[in-house]
């Protein structure tokens, strides 16, 4: 059974397609990579699952629910939290505060409590660091530190899936490394589901799992990330077919 | 371990502090003993109570308001209504209803109705404006201030259009005007710490990752304007027993400008910010003003020209914003100095606990 399927899925921005046809399924506790070079429509694809940008067309169900278009906090409320690109931290607001917002607002005070109680002491086992500056303004952390906060807010909901865009943008890559250490840590520990769009394969190849290959809008390869390898497959997709 | 979580015990310093400074200044006024140093000092914490008011919504929510002081006009007539002896208001004010002509109530209860009267005012333009977002919000707000301001410079029978409202009882003690003063700070940091002041902040930071978490943006900042407004609105009403005359320009563009400056100044989103931004140039503005007047050094009188004050206050503003462009406090509240580990605590541990935090 899988925990979130999608067919003949296409997206457009006014006259341009971002997305074509493009069909996936993902079963509980998978970690997915989605690679690709720029413009391949990762991140739009990314952005349609989470309800972000509906699609212009095909369906997507979560959880066995029609989530197709979708508003994104519906689609959350489901288990699927998103993180998007860029480290949006509540600058102002402390690391604990932000984690508190995380937990949702629209639930009764009563349960958001309780769910702040539960929640804080995972989210600040994953990411020690994180406890140790509980009172830091997010604003004043290092890349690293503000990564590992927008994926613990995302975790604050208890969520089934977490997808996430670009998480090594910007950082060194043994900032990187630890950033995933902790999200693989995690996916064993709760049987997390992970959606991770990266620009390059290499780091799929190296944490393993699934991974798929988009270029122009459509998944030109779909398997194991290890045994990907640097076929000849995955050096025409990004380096094109001699057509330019 | 709870009780390390909870906000409120981590952050009621920044309260207490304010208090203890404001009290501070009200023993000041005492022991100087002078009527025209203890208006003065009445005069500061009005503007306290303003500014105070003016920071609930835009300091949380980042949309710069140029309508507030329409709730403190708000407070102040509703304050005149109530507490004028009756006899002045058959004359002055002959269009109010019979009840509220022949009612007169203590000045506290007039202040607590008038802070009810803003704020349901409030909720009722909140309603619409809420909706709107940067620029379009504040001018929106702006068009707010200006219908208060031509509604009470025109209805006669009710406001005395633009002739002053006399017979309003005067206040001469400092002490109710320090505990409205408090009062606000603290209404100010409750409602800052409260689930609706974290959303609104949240969203303020980052609107679309709060939108992500399900925060209801129009909703949390109609609850800021409203507490604001009822904050401005008793504000208002204490003005008026201040000086026992109001009239509709008393609250216009002059104080709007002057309360957001001083907000800006002592540092917008910081409730710390708020109160030393009106103790820091209400003390400038006091200091000039006693040099233009001359201050007498063994014989002779040395004197600065007159409308120094204007432009040396502006020259101290800008010198300001030029070097803490966030104002004095920036996004920063005062705290016990032992109960804040971000300076010495951590950052002498930063490097080996990034290290722990992430290599294992």
């Amino acid at each position: 059974m899988s925990l979130l399927a999608l067919s003949d899925v296409t997206i457009r921005y006014g006259r341009l397609t971002a997305v074509r046809n493009v069909a996936l399924t993902l079963a509980e506790g998978e970690v997915l990579f989605i690679t690709g070079p720029n413009g391949a429509g990762k991140s739009s694809l990314l952005r349609a699952i989470a309800g972000v940008t509906p699609p212009a067309g095909g369906r997507i169900d979560f959880a066995d629910h029609d989530i197709t278009g979708r508003a994104p906090e519906d689609i959350a409320r489901l288990g699927l939290s998103m993180v998007p690109e860029g480290r949006d931290v509540f600058a102002s607001l402390t690391i604990e505060e932000n984690l508190m917002v995380g937990a949702g607002m629209h639930v009764k005070e009563s349960n958001w409590r309780a769910r702040v109680t539960n929640a804080l002491e995972e989210v600040y086992e994953t990411f020690p660091i994180l406890r140790d500056r509980r009172h830091a303004q997010a604003g004043l952390l290092s890349g690293g530190q503000q990564q590992m906060l927008v994926i613990g807010r995302a975790l604050m909901t208890n969520p089934r899936l977490v997808a996430i865009d670009e998480p090594s943008l910007g950082l060194a890559p043994n900032i990187t490394d630890q950033v995933y250490e902790r999200l693989i840590a995690l996916q064993g520990q709760r049987k997390l589901t992970l959606l991770i769009v990266e620009q390059s394969s290499t780091r799929a190849m190296m944490v393993g799992g699934r991974m798929i290959l988009m270029r122009g809008g459509e998944v030109l390869i779909d398997g194991d990330a290890r045994a990907m390898g640097q076929s000849e497959a995955m050096q025409a997709a990004y380096f094109g077919y001699g057509e330019h | 371990m709870a009780k390390r979580t909870s906000i409120a015990g981590r952050t009621i310093a920044t309260p207490l502090i304010l208090s203890a400074l404001l009290l501070a200044f009200a023993l000041l006024a005492v022991m100087v003993g002078s009527k025209p140093f203890n208006q003065t000092i009445i005069d500061i914490f009005l503007r306290v109570i303003l500014v105070v008011g003016l920071y609930v919504f835009v300091g949380n929510s980042g949309v710069i308001s140029f309508g507030h002081i329409g709730f403190t006009c708000l407070g102040a007539y509703a304050a005149a209504w109530l507490t004028m002896p009756p006899m002045m208001k058959q004359t002055l004010l002959p269009g109010l209803p019979d009840w509220l002509i022949a009612l007169q109530l203590p000045y506290w209860a007039g202040a607590i109705l008038a802070a009810l009267w803003a704020a349901l005012w409030a909720g009722i333009f909140g309603k619409v404006l809420m909706r709107l977002s940067g620029i379009a919000a504040s001018i929106a707000t702006f068009a707010m201030l200006a219908m208060i301001n031509t509604i009470y410079s025109n209805w006669e029978d009710v406001t005395g259009a633009t002739s002053s409202v006399v017979g309003i009882p005067i206040l001469r003690s400092i002490w109710p005007f320090l505990i409205a003063a408090i009062l606000a700070v603290f209404i100010a940091w409750g409602h800052a710490i409260s689930r609706t002041g974290l959303a609104l902040r949240a969203a303020r930071d980052e609107p679309t990752a709060a939108s992500a978490s399900g925060i209801d943006l129009p909703r949390e900042r109609l609850i800021a304007f409203i507490v604001s407004g009822a904050i401005m609105g008793m504000g208002g009403a204490l003005f008026a027993h201040s000086i026992g005359v109001v009239t509709p320009d008393t609250f216009y563009l002059g104080l709007t400008f002057i309360t957001l400056s001083m907000l800006v100044v002592g540092g917008m989103g910081s409730l710390s910010g708020a109160v030393l931004g009106v103790l820091i140039l209400s003390s400038l503005i006091q200091a000039l003003r006693w040099l233009e007047a001359g201050v007498s050094i063994g014989t002779s009188t040395f004197a600065i020209p007159n409308g120094v004050q204007e432009i040396a206050l502006g020259i101290v503003m800008v010198a300001i914003l030029a070097f803490r462009s966030a104002g004095i406090m920036g996004n920063r509240e005062l705290g016990w100095p032992k109960a804040r580990p971000v300076a010495p605590a951590t950052t002498g541990q930063q490097q080996p606990e990034l290290n722990k935090g992430v290599s294992k």
